[in-house]
């Protein structure tokens, strides 16, 4: 998306169709702690990917997990739930 | 199976029905845990209106008529099916007080007013859920679901404690897990012996204010409904036997 830029185009932070947002929303804008996997630790079970609220946790290629960024709003829940202690939260600058 | 039943999440569907731009859910939200899991069991996209209902609970409530709901605000989806519809109520218990949040009357109402199956769930039991969501949208009829859905900012307790909520008050059995409907009838999680209510309490800041006493009361009416709940299915056992 073109938002920052297209200031005169759009005019997005005037709009009042988009549900009084200022500016273009993704979920993962207001993240304060973000979840990082450990692969020694992890067994690839799975729990993480099922008790995500945002639908943020997917599978990559290895058939480890991983957190899509842009949707994950840093809960913790994945962090709470691992069985095996593989994921902790870390501040991001 | 049974050896291998911790991968068993494994076997859900990837899958996601999120539409990102639409999830303004706080963080640790239970309600976006339950509909994520509910839309999956059922292979739907998230439309827009099940969103929208789920900020405007009240709307949801009083455009459903025919509930009383109490004093506690709920939200309610309902998706049509082949034949009839799935209601699902999704109960975060916003406004309730301690006697709303321990009698639940809406299952066993829905019931007598000839729902095909009711059940209810709870997203810290996912495959429980899922399951349900499943019979309910192939049931004959309509069907309806109660969703216990933990709310952080309501209940005032940290994000990442959601699920151990859900589990604290399906085990302290202040909601117990139970369909009826279905071909199926009877408790889905079984709480042999139960965790003290004050356990799941005095893990949310909106009870911190609470006495010893009306602890006590509390139990008792947990105790109550739970031996209520178990009479209704040694009734209908023994009328089928």
């Amino acid at each position: 998306m073109e938002s920052t830029a297209g200031f005169q185009k759009k005019m997005i932070s005037c709009s009042l169709l988009d549900q009084g947002r200022g500016t273009p929303f993704r979920p993962g804008d207001a993240r304060e702690w973000t979840p990082e996997w450990d692969k020694d630790k992890c067994i690839r079970c799975g729990l993480c990917f099922v008790y995500c609220p945002d639908g943020a946790v997917f599978r990559n290629e290895e058939g480890y997990f991983e957190a899509d960024t842009d949707r994950c709003k840093g809960c913790g829940i994945c962090h709470r739930e691992c069985w095996f202690g593989a994921i902790s939260m870390f501040k991001e600058e | 199976m049974d050896k291998y039943s911790l991968y068993v999440s494994n076997f859900l569907p990837c899958k996601e029905y999120f539409v990102p731009e639409l999830n303004q859910a706080c963080p640790g939200c239970g309600l976006a845990l339950a509909i994520r899991q509910t839309y999956k069991a059922l292979g739907m996209s998230i439309e827009k209106g099940a969103w929208a209902s789920a900020e405007h609970g009240k709307a949801g409530a009083a455009g459903s008529g025919h509930f009383g709901t109490g004093a506690t605000d709920v939200t309610f989806l309902t998706i049509p099916k082949a034949r009839g519809k799935l209601v699902i109520c999704c109960d975060n218990e916003a406004g309730g007080s301690l006697a709303d949040l321990l009698e639940k009357p809406m299952p066993q109402l829905a019931a007598s007013q000839g729902f095909n199956y009711v059940a209810t769930a709870c997203p810290s039991y996912p495959f429980d859920l899922y399951d349900k969501m499943k019979r309910a949208f192939k049931s004959t009829a309509d069907a309806y679901v109660h969703v216990l859905c933990p709310c952080p900012p309501g209940w005032k307790f940290d994000a990442d404690f959601t699920v151990k909520l859900g589990r604290l008050a399906v085990e302290s059995r202040a909601f117990p897990l139970y369909e009826a409907g279905a071909g199926a009838y009877g408790l889905t999680v079984k709480t042999g012996k139960p965790r003290p209510l004050a356990d799941y309490l005095k893990a949310q800041g909106r009870f911190e204010k609470l006495s010893e006493g009306e602890m006590a009361e509390a139990q008792a009416s947990v105790d109550r409904a739970y031996k209520h709940l178990e009479g209704l299915i040694q009734q209908y056992l023994d009328a089928v036997a």
